[in-house]
């Protein structure tokens, strides 16, 4: 049981954790709330599911395919719809949700209603402390922490990391600095949007596919980025595995546990936001960055 | 020597409050000018303005209350016009801005702020110039490694007077510098501003502490509700017996 509870905990954390910095990231340097950060990730899915049914595309070469795809839709609806209203932070999230229910839809039309299932990525599994863990999951998990080590070495070893951070921190400063924002806020759009393509694509094989797969993402992202302080990226990523590891507890040591498990980051938020409403690691609310 | 840094008539409307009127000054290339003038002056909105940021904010804010800013006018950089380019574009032609109160980035760390500035040099004369900024500000190599919201207010002022440092500036445009410091660290400061004049800098300083501005500069500017009101040496403004007592409260 210690054993299953610590890979799931480290599965569903990792993949949480990919989701909230894509999240945190865009918000940080354009300020766009973006609802439909997850519908990104069902949508790579689906695009994945699409590219090995009828194109049939092997796995490893729809999910990269498909992450790209994802990654450059993003960036259009960027062009298309953020860039041009973006100072206005409530069109913005209504207009992402709008985006998000536009994707749901969609998908819904043309693939249907129905569960569906994606090959895993290795096959078999794997005898540990007498549990046995499905191959998959570990692929998951070391994909997905390989790719919060990618993350961390771009935000901290490459220029334009650095650029990102100094837009994250304060846009007017970078901006006389040298600092193209609003190039650097495309490109955090497509980082953002290739993080959750990632995150669909390392999940798809572990869970089954559908329309709706988005909605609840979309609340452990915002609880996660509620409990670690809107706008700290780390804070997010700390906090996603929190409740990551929150989620599995509740669900191996409870009775029933997995119908409660989408309530945990529920719960979760809702306690952050009455007991200390910055956050973990966080600035105020009302503390707004420049 | 060229004009080498022109501003004519300009002007910043937030929504209707005039907060420029029509201002003009030039700066020589290598001189130190200081611009003094009380707090809200319009000192900080001209410096904004002359690095791009009143347009960003224009740009950005499009739509909302903020956003409502008119600027119009010239200001010209070695002969090019500098009034339509983003602030980035400004920047890169080095005309840098150091903020009121420094602004680090203040969840970096003090080097990784410098490194900011040299973001778009190679990293060979990036590490060239982080020696030179260390030399000239031995504080900043002890805080290396320390985050910028930790410093101090001096601190803060020479971490951003570093960072601009960091991407070989032309003209620097430093905002009220020795606001708030203590007496001793505003006369490092003082002999720090020397320093980077020394390294063939030019610099446009605004200040309220006249006596600080006027003993660096070469040349002054007076600045009351956005307009220049007199210009010359510091024996020349501080002879003028109404200037003296209306604007400069000697
Ligand atoms: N964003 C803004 N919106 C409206 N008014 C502003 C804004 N920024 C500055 N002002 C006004 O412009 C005037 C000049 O401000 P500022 O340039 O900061 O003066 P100084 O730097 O000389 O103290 C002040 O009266 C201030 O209230
Ligand atoms: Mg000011």
């Amino acid at each position: 049981m210690f054993v299953s509870i610590l890979i799931n905990g480290l599965v569903s954390g990792a993949v949480y954790a990919i989701l909230a910095i894509g999240f945190s990231l865009i918000f940080g340097v354009a300020k766009i709330m973006n609802m439909a950060h997850t519908a990104f990730y069902m949508l790579t899915a689906f695009l994945i599911l699409g590219a090995i049914t009828f194109l049939d595309v092997p796995l490893p070469l729809a999910a990269i395919a498909s992450i790209i795809v994802a990654g450059l839709l993003g960036v259009v609806c960027y062009k298309l719809c953020f860039d041009r209203i973006k100072v206005h932070e409530t069109a913005v999230m209504i207009i992402s949700v709008a985006i998000a229910m536009l994707f749901e839809e969609t998908i819904l039309l043309t693939f249907g209603a129905q569960y569906q299932r994606i090959p895993p990525f290795v096959e078999g599994y794997f005898e540990l402390g007498g549990v046995s863990i499905l191959n998959q999951h570990f692929f998951t998990a070391g994909a997905s922490i390989a790719t919060l080590v990618g993350v961390w070495l771009l935000l901290s070893k490459t220029k334009l990391g650095m650029s990102i951070r100094a837009v994250d921190q304060d846009r007017e400063i970078a901006n006389v600095m040298g600092i193209n924002v609003t190039k650097t806020s495309m490109q955090v759009m497509g980082i953002s949007v290739i993080l959750a393509g990632v995150a669909g694509a390392v999940t798809a094989p572990t869970i089954m596919v559908n329309p709706l797969m988005w909605t609840n993402p979309l609340v452990i992202v915002l609880s996660a980025v509620v409990l670690g302080g809107l706008g700290s990226i780390k804070g997010s990523a700390i906090a996603a595995f929190i409740l990551g590891y929150a989620e599995t507890l509740v669900v191996f040591l409870v009775p029933d546990g997995s119908f409660l498990r989408g309530a945990v980051s529920l719960i979760a938020m809702v306690l952050v936001l009455l007991i200390r409403p910055e956050g973990l690691f966080g600035v105020a609310f009302e503390e707004e960055r420049l | 020597m060229s004009l080498y840094l022109e501003v004519k008539n300009l002007s910043v409307l937030y929504d209707r409050a005039i907060v420029l009127n029509g201002l003009s000054l030039h700066v020589n290339s290598g001189e130190l000018v200081s611009l003094v003038g009380p707090n809200g002056a319009g000192k900080s909105t001209l410096l904004n303005a002359m690095s791009g940021l009143i347009k960003w904010q224009h740009d950005t804010l499009k739509g909302t209350v903020s956003g409502k800013i008119t600027l119009n006018g010239s200001v010209k950089f070695d002969g090019a016009e500098l009034i339509n380019l983003p602030a980035h574009e400004i920047a890169r032609k080095g005309i840098i801005l150091c903020p009121e109160r420094g602004r680090p980035f203040r969840e970096m760390t003090v080097q990784e702020n410098l490194e900011v500035g040299a973001l778009f040099l190679d990293k060979k004369v990036a590490d060239d110039n982080l020696e030179k900024v260390y030399a000239l500000f031995p504080v900043l190599k002890k805080r290396s490694s320390q985050v910028a919201g930790t410093l101090s207010g001096g601190e803060r002022t020479m971490l951003s007077i570093g960072r601009s440092l960091m991407s070989e500036p032309k003209i620097l445009l430093i905002d009220e510098p020795s606001v708030g410091l203590a007496p001793l660290i505003k006369d490092s400061l003082f002999e720090r501003i020397r320093d980077v004049q020394g390294m063939g800098v030019t610099i446009l300083l605004t200040e309220q502490d006249v006596s600080f501005a006027f003993d660096l500069a070469s040349r002054n500017y007076v600045i009351s509700r956005g307009k220049i009101i007199a210009e010359g040496t510091s024996q020349e403004l501080l002879a003028n017996e109404l200037i003296r007592e209306t604007y400069l409260g000697l």
